[in-house]
């Protein structure tokens, strides 16, 4: 069991000297648009309700808007921190014949990544949180520790949900020369439909029911939401991010076997 | 003299008539990454106005804009996003890979610009045709608007315009991968860049707004255009429009010249 | 044709030492040293001449290429090349030079060589009738007339090396530079571009620098050599002088069909090297007694076979790349 763990703790070791030494890429590619896409939202959103905070849109003041927007930056931090990843390299430039003799999977490799940077995005996460909490008036950020270990299980069950659809459509790379362009289409309709640009409560309403069946309400929304302290029935929750994690997991381990064989076969 | 310039512009128009030939018997080689990023660009084109569509459900205006004037606005941007992703995306994504890799030397040899040689030697042919898109809903709520015939004609050449100044720009900033370990982190900020310039330069703050329009004068990709069209008299972020073009292609040919100096070329 | 004088260059060299915490410090400061890459370089290469650019590693020669083509700026020195100084980099002067890269390749992956040659045309504004004959003439010379039609990424590396080496000369270019282009080849490969090159230059009288770490490419183009080491100009001069650069000996192996007792004087006397049996032995005679020497021992011992050094070239080079200072200063 023990050389298992240190296996995996050594990825991840390596992973974070990587992460340091493009040090600059890591702020620019990671913290820098979650900034920049927040400042958008809170300059939208201010000047679309006027700066008058008793003005209601879809049941939100600015300040609660501002508030969801801000839970859904730091609920972001942890769930969308594979965004990143680069997988699909290693197949199409014949790099994952190291993988298949290393005794540890490809998977359990990106796994261990993903843990790594994980870890970082919690830290980063909960200082935002306790900068925020000091700077920042009560009206934007409550602060019931019930309601934030919630959604920190939440948003964690949800990082791992991005994590294994990212790298379901990675390993596509066995059959396709460029994958870029599905996981960007995926983050274009993901950031669309979680609620991460304007909260569901504005969409239609037919539409949001049809939603709530998807993984992406939970993406976004549902974190930020209990995060901010409102908090849902959770089995449901629970329930259907669970079902779609597994069902992505299954996915990918069977495409990754077709591909598998298909790659020994080619002798590439 | 003249003829010296005339037989300059012969000779780019030859290399570039070149390239979009290699380009377009290229992308035959890979037509499902050439669907793909027609779907890609289509389904970030649909996201960003129905978000609008959606705001605008429960809102009368943003800013000083109604609904038809902001998807106007934004259709606008859409039309610069489009010809940017047909004409040069690709080649900013390949530049941190050219200076990596030492592959910029092939391009310095040649006996032609290496601004021009770098940054529009990848075509996208399958984007050219979003073209009917974006057109399309241009078109759609310039009607709506009631443009006059002035406006019409105006429109094309403002769409150029709003592309040259924002490639000017990004180009400025590209250049800094010159001097950067690992340069790819960049086209992140500019990623972030052309996302704050899909909004009005009214729903930023003053101290933003001020910035945005001179010192890094992002704003003015569209907004400026954009207001003097709508309205004649708002002619002065226009001008500034037309002097920052100028001035932007100027840096751009300074710092070009600084970053090759520095330009270690990987060696062997 | 090439000629610089007091040619500099220095590059900046960033350390990083591995681990965690060291990676954590780099964040905020980064420890570098200057690497002088190329030191006080002086350099004169007449027209029509092929001239080999030999050293270690990281001697300074890929360094010195780039110089040359304007693709790095030196950091002081002068420097001409057909007149022209490169750094500035003239539209006229790049149309005369071609640089070809061993480990690189300037044509277009997923695309048949032709294609790229089209494209090539246009980038030099070559006509349309220089452009069929040299195409036509380049092919047939290199034999690859039926290979053009191919994607690029489809073809053997010897194939590629020779779609890449015509892809540079489509535009007559009056200086070459080769940069290893013999890498990685296997030997018919490797001959197939010598001989190309022999016949290119022939025909076409252009002047040819090239650095190769096979010693059968020098041999067989260069007529003068210059060595660098650590940035400096250690030897300039005819391949001749280059092979008596140790002295004038010569290296003689003799192979005898039984062991041979080694106490005799003679042997010591040039510098005898045996095997673990004493049944060969390489001797280092002076060029003068070679023949003296050499029957005397055909005579006295049961020879069964000997040989002289083929390449000469090789053996000083491997000297002097494991004893760089018997090489001294360029003087």
């Amino acid at each position: 069991m023990k050389p298992f763990l240190l296996k995996w703790f050594q990825t991840m070791q390596v992973s974070w000297s990587n992460l340091m030494v493009y040090k600059l890429n890591f702020f620019l590619q990671i913290i820098g648009p979650m900034l920049v896409f927040f400042f958008i939202k809170l300059s939208l959103w201010s000047s679309i309700y006027g700066g008058y905070d008793y003005v209601k849109i879809g049941g939100y003041t600015l300040s609660e808007m501002l508030s969801y927007h801000l839970w859904v930056m730091i609920a972001g931090m942890i769930i969308m921190s594979s965004t990143a990843s680069n997988l699909s390299e290693d197949i199409r430039l014949g790099k994952i014949s190291s993988y298949l003799i290393y005794p540890f999977s490809f998977w359990e490799f990106h796994a261990a990544k993903y843990l790594a940077r994980q870890v970082i995005q919690i830290i980063i996460a909960l200082i935002t949180i306790i900068s925020c909490y000091f700077l920042l008036d009560r009206l934007y950020i409550a602060f019931e520790p019930v309601s934030l270990a919630i959604g920190f299980f939440v948003a964690l069950l949800a990082g791992y949900y991005w994590f294994a659809a990212n790298y379901l459509i990675g390993i596509l790379a066995f059959w396709l020369d460029e994958t870029w362009t599905i996981m960007v289409g995926l983050q274009i309709m993901t950031y669309f439909f979680s609620g991460a640009i304007i909260p569901l409560e504005l969409f239609p309403e037919t539409m949001v029911e049809i939603l709530y069946w998807t993984p992406f309400p939970y993406i976004s929304f549902v974190p930020a939401k209990i995060l901010m302290g409102h908090i849902p029935p959770l089995l449901p929750v629970i329930g259907i991010l669970s079902f779609w994690s597994l069902f992505i997991t299954l996915i990918s381990y069977l495409v990754w076997r077709k591909g598998l064989s298909l790659y020994t076969a080619a002798g590439m | 003299m003249v003829k010296h310039i005339f037989s300059r512009i012969k000779h780019y128009l030859s290399v570039y008539q070149g390239i979009v030939i290699t380009n377009f018997i290229e992308s035959m080689n890979f037509r499902l990454h050439f669907f793909l990023l027609i779907l890609m660009d289509l389904l970030f084109y649909i996201s960003a106005l129905a978000s609008i569509h959606i705001i605008y459900n429960h809102v009368e205006t943003i800013g000083v804009w109604n609904r038809e004037q902001l998807l106007f606005f934004v259709a606008f941007m859409l039309g610069i996003n489009q010809l940017t992703m047909t004409f040069v995306s690709e080649a900013y994504w390949r530049f941190p890979e050219l200076i990596r890799t030492g592959d910029l030397d092939f391009i310095l040899l040649k006996p032609i610009g290496a601004v021009f040689s770098v940054f529009f030697r990848y075509l996208r042919p399958g984007s050219m045709l979003n073209m009917i898109f974006t057109w399309g809903v241009i078109i759609y709520y310039g009607l709506i608007l009631n443009l006059s015939v002035f406006d019409w004609c105006a429109l094309p050449f403002l769409l150029v315009l709003g592309f040259l100044l924002q490639n000017a720009i990004e180009m400025v900033i590209s250049c800094s991968m010159f001097w950067m370990l690992e340069g790819s982190g960049v086209n992140f900020v500019r990623m972030e860049l052309q996302q704050l310039a899909r909004w009005p330069d009214f729903i930023y703050n003053k101290i933003v707004s001020r910035i945005l329009m001179t010192i890094l004068p992002i704003l003015l990709i569209g907004s400026a255009p954009i207001r003097f069209l709508f309205n004649a008299n708002d002619w002065l972020p226009f001008l500034g429009m037309g002097l920052a073009i100028l001035l932007f292609w100027g840096v751009l040919r300074f710092v070009w010249q600084l970053g090759l100096a520095s330009y270690e070329s990987a060696s062997s | 044709m090439i000629f610089s004088e007091g040619l500099n260059k220095n590059f900046k060299i960033y350390r990083k030492p591995p681990g965690f915490l060291q990676s954590l410090k780099s964040l905020f400061y980064r420890e570098y040293h200057e690497k002088q890459a190329v030191d006080s370089f002086d350099i004169h290469i007449p027209k029509g001449k092929i001239v080999g650019l030999l050293g270690p590693n990281g001697a300074g020669k890929t360094t010195l290429m780039k110089m040359f083509t304007g693709i790095i700026i030196p950091s002081s020195g002068s420097l001409k090349v057909l007149g022209y100084t490169p750094s500035k980099r003239e539209r006229a002067f790049r149309k005369k030079i071609a640089l070809v890269m061993g480990h690189k390749s300037q044509l277009w992956w997923d695309l048949p060589a032709m294609d790229s040659f089209n494209l090539l045309q246009r980038y030099y504004e070559i006509s349309n009738a220089d452009f069929k004959q040299r195409v036509d003439e380049l092919s047939d010379l290199l034999n690859v007339t039926h290979i053009l039609n191919i994607h690029v990424r489809k073809l053997s590396l010897g194939e590629r090396m020779k779609v890449e080496l015509m892809s540079s000369l489509l535009h007559k270019p009056e200086v070459i530079f080769l940069d290893e282009p013999t890498i990685g080849l296997d030997l018919i490969a490797q001959k197939n571009i010598r001989d190309f090159l022999i016949q290119y230059h022939k025909k076409t009288g252009s002047t040819i620098l090239i650095t190769s770490h096979y010693m059968a490419d020098i041999d067989a183009l260069c007529s003068e050599l210059i060595l660098i080491i650590n940035g400096s100009k250690r030897f300039d001069g005819s391949i001749k002088q280059f092979e008596n650069l140790l002295g004038s000996e010569k290296i003689v192996n003799f192979s005898f069909s039984k062991p041979i007792e080694n106490e005799n004087g003679v042997w010591q006397q040039f510098k005898a090297h045996w095997n673990h049996d004493n049944t060969q032995v390489e001797l280092s005679i002076p060029e003068k007694q070679m023949r003296e020497v050499s029957q005397k021992i055909l005579s006295e011992y049961p020879v069964c076979d000997f040989n002289t050094d083929k390449m000469p070239i090789e053996r000083v080079m491997k000297t002097l790349l494991e004893n760089p200072e018997l090489a001294g200063p360029y003087r």
